[in-house]
């Protein structure tokens, strides 16, 4: 069943998060930690509609993304707690970086937006390799604002590149709402300047955001370009863990997602087997935390290595 | 180089640019290309002239006037199993693209812990050309040695500019390759043996000479070898270092010179303040300290954008006479 597959995954994702949030608040965290609260489903919706070798540039919003790409929660924790046994060993860029090459996951920039220009590039190489591969690139609606994009969509369009872009708009650009970023209510109707399509979708409704990725997929896929969708969701969290938000009127400091994408799916899976699901993603996310946590950090010798070849 | 070898024939160092692109595209079907103007019009300079015909559209690629595009996708492919050749039509235009360059071609193999690669070469026509001003005229090599990463290149000649592209486009660092936009039309022997690569990180010994090492890179070779030429006459000998990549940087060949020389010159187009030759010349000041017999010195640009007057444009970066000034003085010391 599709849909408790797609459960075990937002509840997977929901554990971690949560486990994050306490921890950090309990023991502090050096570095800058993200929140993806309430944006799970959207993120495990999209990335359940691409094949385990279709490539994804994730954003910077939790690891929900490459979690659902089929990477540990064991490497990704030691990723956010910058340990050797990370997939970036402690190198990397700022915010959590992680790598998994088998699984299509190629990392993202530590300035965001660069995806857009590396993700047309990988596309290219799909083209010329007729590898019949796929590339997706998350963004928030804050990095839909850089040049990179407009210049990459509107190469991409030309050369029907194998792209799926996914806006994960949570109407919040750090501290600026959406009404004084963007001219439009939707940012998918940018898609028009491009001749592809953009398409709305409900991102708190992980089975419809599955629907219009692999719509979008299919279509990348038979060579047809690529496609914008636009998530609309909700930010929880501060920008990053400790950001008070005091410049935001409707914030409620606390953990409860209004229009759970969690409860939503809830209501298509039995409630003994989501009850179970939830148990078991918990005593993971638990068991990854504490293996993480008695982890040694990177060995002093690797800090020059891997500059060059 | 082998009796089998073929003989060297005489090219242009555009056309050798040429060759490089052309052998390696037909050694290597993953080997692309794309830039502005590269197809169809053979590229601003005519680098890329035929290729698109040769090889097709899809591997000969003309974008839109997007810099950031053009490094930005060269690098995501890169990482995805192609290798790709990115022209920027002036070297300038790097800055344009500074985060594709400088963080994303540079940092991505690190901050990923080094489980990908980036296997590209940006080529980076550079260096004055008479008129045409402060923003396409500029030697920014150096940037290059100032992120960790990158590799770059400089050739001098027509057969280096063949044999260190060929080496470039098949390391598998990104590299930045600067093209001297003076130097397309200079000729010289390059040899048409498609095996023969110019290793990166190996200084070439220009000249040799016992009295004074002058180390130059780019337009500048050709003056440093006129000076001592015109220094031999009078008894002066002068050993021409070209170091031809400053990443890697060869200094065994500038420090063995200097420590038999005890005097060093080093001259580039770039501008002096905080050049690469500042960098080289800290080097042999700390390596050669007790074989000197005075101060390494530098010429360089002055601290002054590039003119678009042809005639200022030339007071500003090292002439030929100042160099043979120079070069009398330092040995005079």
């Amino acid at each position: 069943m599709e849909e408790l597959d797609l459960y075990r995954e937002v509840t997977r994702i929901r554990a971690l998060e949560l486990l994050i949030h306490h921890h950090i608040e309990e023991h502090g965290f050096d570095g800058f930690w993200h929140p993806g609260l309430g944006q799970e489903g959207l993120q495990a919706g999209a990335v359940s509609a691409l094949r385990e070798d279709d490539y994804l540039f994730y954003a910077h919003r939790g690891l929900g993304y490459a979690l659902a790409k089929g990477m540990s929660p064991v490497t990704l924790l030691a990723d956010l707690f910058g340990k050797a046994a990370g997939s970036v060993g402690g190198k990397g860029g700022g915010t959590v970086h992680f790598v998994d090459p088998e699984r299509g996951v190629l990392g993202q920039g530590g300035t965001v937006g660069s995806s857009f220009v590396l993700g047309a590039g990988v596309g290219i190489s799909s083209q010329l390799l007729g590898d019949d591969r796929v590339t997706a690139i998350f963004f928030g609606d804050g990095t839909a604002a850089r040049g990179t994009f407009h210049e990459a969509a509107l190469t991409a369009s030309v050369w029907k590149l194998p792209l799926v872009w996914i806006c994960e708009n949570n109407g919040w650009a750090i501290s600026v709402p959406i009404a004084e970023q963007s001219p439009t209510a939707d940012i998918a109707e940018r898609a028009a300047a491009y001749g592809v399509p953009g398409v709305v979708v409900d991102g708190q409704d992980p089975v419809a955001v599955r629907e219009a990725t692999a719509e979008a997929v299919a279509r990348a896929r038979a060579g047809e370009g690529p496609t914008l969708i636009e998530a609309k969701t909700l930010r929880i969290r501060g920008h990053f863990e400790g950001d008070k938000q005091a410049y935001r009127e409707d914030v409620v400091d606390g953990l409860e997602v209004p229009r759970d994408p969690l409860a939503i799916l809830r209501e298509t899976v039995p409630a003994e087997q989501a009850d179970r699901l939830d148990a078991e993603a918990r005593a993971e996310a638990r068991a990854a935390l504490d293996e993480v946590l008695a982890m040694p950090g990177p060995d002093p010798k690797v800090v020059t290595e891997g500059v060059w070849i | 180089m082998s009796s089998a070898a073929p003989a060297p024939t005489e090219l242009g160092y555009g056309r050798a640019l040429n060759a490089a692109l052309a052998e390696e595209m037909e050694r290597d079907e993953r080997v692309w290309m794309l830039g502005q103007d590269v197809g169809r019009m053979g590229g601003v300079f005519g680098v890329t002239r035929g290729l698109h015909e040769r090889f097709g559209a899809a591997r000969v690629r003309d974008t839109t006037l997007n810099e950031t595009f053009i490094v930005g996708a060269a690098v995501g492919a890169a990482l995805s199993g192609t290798i790709p050749v990115a022209e920027l039509q002036f070297a300038d235009f790097a800055l344009i693209a500074g985060d594709e360059v400088f963080h994303k071609m540079a940092k991505w193999r690190y901050m990923h812990g080094a489980r990908l690669s980036v296997p590209m070469v940006l080529r980076l026509p550079s260096g004055v050309l008479g008129g045409v001003g402060a923003e396409h005229s500029q030697s920014l090599e150096v940037l290059g040695m100032h992120f960790p990463g990158l590799k770059v290149a400089l050739p001098a000649t027509p057969a280096d500019a063949k044999g260190l592209l060929k080496t470039a486009i098949r390391d598998p660092n990104p590299v930045l390759f600067f093209e001297h936009k003076g130097l397309y039309r200079s000729k010289g022997p390059v040899s048409d043996d498609p095996e023969l690569l110019v290793p990166f990180g190996e200084a070439a010994m220009r000249r040799e000479g016992a009295d004074l090492t002058l180390v130059a890179t780019g337009l500048m070779v050709g003056r440093a070898l006129a000076v001592a030429e015109t220094l031999a006459a009078d008894g002066i000998g002068v050993e021409v270092i070209d170091p031809r990549t400053l990443v890697p940087l060869d200094m065994e060949t500038i420090v063995a010179s200097v420590e038999k020389t005890g005097r060093a010159l080093v001259v580039h187009e770039a501008v002096r303040t905080a050049g690469a030759g500042a960098e080289i010349a800290a080097r042999i000041g700390e390596s050669c300290f007790f074989s000197l017999e005075a101060p390494v010195w530098r010429l360089g640009a002055l601290d002054t954008s590039i003119p678009q007057s042809a005639e200022l444009e030339q007071l500003v970066i090292p002439s030929a006479a100042e160099i043979e000034a120079a070069a009398r003085e330092l040995v005079a010391l």
